[in-house]
């Protein structure tokens, strides 16, 4: 008889990540979906790691949703997203005395931006700037390619792009809105001095990724498992806001065609 | 923006930026509204559509969109509409018009009490939620397991809180320790023991009450507040009486198996009114009178003096014994039969270990005499039997107080621990 427990892979970013799977793997196999997880180190290895039928489902960041979309040729299954994954943008922040009021005014200055897989901090806002007028072979890069191999999910180099930016080694950066909003609401974000003066469309984050072929009888139990997860009851709360969602939702597509577009511009290997 | 978008309440934001105190304003304000209600942020502020739209996505709020309208100074005022959305919606009514009013200057625990009762039975998931509080759901379950007001809190508890905290004092400063006198060493050594076997046992006064504090549901945090005063009330008595074994040039005494077996009896208990049943109606009701007779016999007015600053804290301890029983007893059927059991099950534990320990009946009855002549040693010995008369005289009288009958009264009495606490 076939093992019917689903094998989840996430990526490791954070130790909280542990207690997130464990909890999940707990409430799951109480709800009657037996789960287990496999923790990775990076969004590649754990790609490469669905890819191959190691795993059943990769949680996946939206550059990894895109690989794995672009390696079974647009076949893979998509079985959910966090509310919060949906309408993400990049916002462009400028320090007050740069003199910057848009994207038309970035050639001259440094732009600080954040890793080189990082969809919100880098990739994304690049390509919707180019879009808006950025003169960007006129931009001075300042790169932070921190924390490569977690697509940014660390924050780590978002979070250096506004040091950057207070200490005066930047004009501009690239953050995601998420960041730029918690930071504000954290009272870290000096108001005076850094601001946002424009923000970029929207685009979706993470998703939970499948092969074509997988059990569907684990399909079943894993997205009747997820959506019964609920904001009230408190088992369920302490694993959302740990993950750092309230509901999970249905998968959507469109979300990621600008980052198809993207990678596909800037030649960035799938 | 839709017609049905008619804000409910609306707030004025100047040019405060999301992260410069904006949400100082608006998150009181959607705590006004029911879910669904909306609200509108007036604000100067260029952009702000951008960072509170995020902001209410991660919240579950609704933004509903923004409209511009030009002041007269030609100044733009851009309307954003949020509706309240579902979650986190703390439970209970938020109190309102609450102005406690002080009587003779005083704001009391009683007072609070009136203005705020206790509910019937409470709710572990509240955590550590003072009473009166709006409650978001979603919090932990507590493992508080004292939830039910007619076996934790009797109506008086407030009160005796209050006058619990009106009457400690410093067994440091409040003594006085120069005028204590030199006394003969046998005497010396009779009251050493008596106070060494006090001691003992207010330490398993100290450490029974604090098994019970943690099981306690805050609703009802004024039983809780009390038994801290007991325990503090305790701690001084531990340290007065052994300050007083050791300064009048003798040092502690013996303590007994006997005793030790009884008051392992009383920290094993697991049932709260069990607990204050035996602990401070039979226990500390008995010692009531133990503290007299030493009052009465005291040789000099310095330990007399201490005596009775412990009696009057006792007699505070009983009350709350008492009316915690008798309040229970009222809403229970069965307790009687439970109170009934615990005292046999106690008995039974006791049985064989002898009567009143020989080094505290020794103690007491060279204190009664004041010397050891033996006609006055005759006389210490008829006023140690006359104690034991009147401990299970007076502890009759208090069972009937807290609701026992006579005849159940006898029988408890009888059966209570030789070690008195």
């Amino acid at each position: 008889m076939a093992d019917e427990t689903i094998l989840l892979g996430a990526v490791a970013y954070d130790p909280k990540v542990v207690a997130i799977w464990e909890g999940i793997r707990d409430y799951f196999n109480e709800s009657g979906a037996p789960f287990d997880f496999v923790l990775f180190s990076n969004y590649e290895r754990q790609v490469t790691a669905l890819l191959a039928g190691h795993v059943d489902i990769a949680w996946n960041t939206p550059l990894a949703h895109v690989r794995v979309q672009h390696h079974t040729q647009g076949q893979s299954l998509s079985l959910g997203m966090r509310d919060s994954d949906q309408d993400f943008h990049s916002r462009l922040i400028v320090r007050s005395d740069s003199g910057i009021k848009g994207p038309g005014d970035l050639a001259g200055k440094t732009l600080a931006v954040g890793s080189r897989d990082s969809t919100q901090a880098r990739i994304l806002p690049l390509h919707f700037l180019k879009q808006a007028g950025a003169d960007l072979d006129a931009t001075k890069l300042l790169i932070f390619d921190t924390d490569v191999g977690k697509h940014g999910d660390t924050g780590t180099s978002e979070l250096d792009v506004l040091e950057a930016l207070r200490k005066g080694d930047a004009q501009a950066g690239t953050i995601g809105d998420l960041i730029w909003v918690l930071e504000q609401t954290a009272g870290h974000i000096d108001t005076s001095l850094i601001q946002s003066v424009w923000t970029s469309p929207g685009f979706d984050h993470c998703m939970f990724d499948a092969l074509p072929d997988l059990d569907a009888g684990k399909i079943d139990r894993f997205r009747k498992a997820l959506f019964a997860m609920t904001w009230e009851n408190p088992q369920h709360r302490r694993l959302l806001e740990l993950e750092g969602l309230k509901e999970w939702k249905p998968p959507r597509e469109q979300g990621y065609d600008s980052l198809r577009a993207a990678v596909a511009d800037q030649g960035y290997p799938l | 923006m839709s017609s049905e978008s008619t804000a409910a309440v609306a707030i004025d934001a100047g040019e405060l930026p999301m992260g410069g105190g904006l949400l100082a304003l608006v998150r009181p304000a959607l705590q006004l509204l029911e879910p669904g209600g909306v609200l509108a942020v007036n604000s100067l502020r260029d952009g702000l559509q951008d960072d509170i739209s995020v902001w209410c996505k991660v919240q579950q709020h609704e933004y509903l969109g923004h409209d511009d309208a030009t002041g007269a100074e030609g100044s733009t005022t851009t309307r954003h509409l949020i509706r309240r959305g579902p979650l986190s919606i703390a439970r209970g009514q938020r109190e309102t018009d609450m102005r406690l009013e002080p009587r003779d200057g005083r704001l009391t625990a009683e007072e609070v009490l009136s203005a705020v009762p206790m509910p019937d039975a409470a709710d572990p998931t509240s955590g550590f939620a003072p009473r009166g509080a709006q409650v978001e759901p979603g919090g932990p379950r507590y493992p508080f397991d004292l939830l039910n007001r007619d076996h934790v809190a009797p109506p008086e508890v407030a009160r005796l809180y209050d006058q619990a905290v009106e009457s400690q004092w410093d067994a440091n400063r409040d003594i006085a320790w120069d005028q204590l006198p030199e006394h003969h060493p046998d005497l010396e050594r009779a009251l050493d023991q008596v106070f060494t076997f006090l001691a003992e046992n207010e330490l398993s006064a100290l450490y029974v009450p604090s098994r019970f504090v943690s099981r306690i549901h805050p609703a009802y945090a004024e039983v809780a507040m009390f038994l801290s005063t007991q325990m503090a009330d305790e701690a001084r008595h531990i340290d007065v009486f052994l300050k007083r074994a050791r300064a009048g040039g003798g040092g502690l005494g013996v303590s007994s198996a006997t005793t030790s077996q009884s008051l392992l009896t009383l920290l094993e208990l697991t049932d709260f009114t069990e607990a204050a049943f035996l602990l401070s109606v039979l226990g500390e009701g008995t010692f009531l009178d133990l503290l007299r007779f030493i009052e009465d016999h005291a040789p000099d007015e310095v330990t007399a003096d201490i005596v009775q600053r412990a009696r009057n804290d006792e007699t505070r301890h009983v009350h709350f014994g008492l009316v915690h029983v008798r309040h229970a007893l009222a809403h229970d059927k069965g307790l009687y039969q439970r109170l009934e059991n615990a005292v046999r099950r106690r008995a039974a534990t006791m049985a064989g270990a002898g009567g009143v320990p020989d080094a505290l009946q020794d103690g007491l009855t060279i204190l009664a005499a004041g010397s050891t002549s033996p006609k006055a040693v005759s006389q210490g010995h008829d006023a140690f039997r006359g104690l034991l008369d009147e401990m299970h005289h007076n502890r009759i009288k208090r069972l009937e107080h807290a609701g026992f009958t006579s005849d159940q009264a006898q029988t408890l009495s009888e059966l209570h621990t030789p070690n008195f606490m």
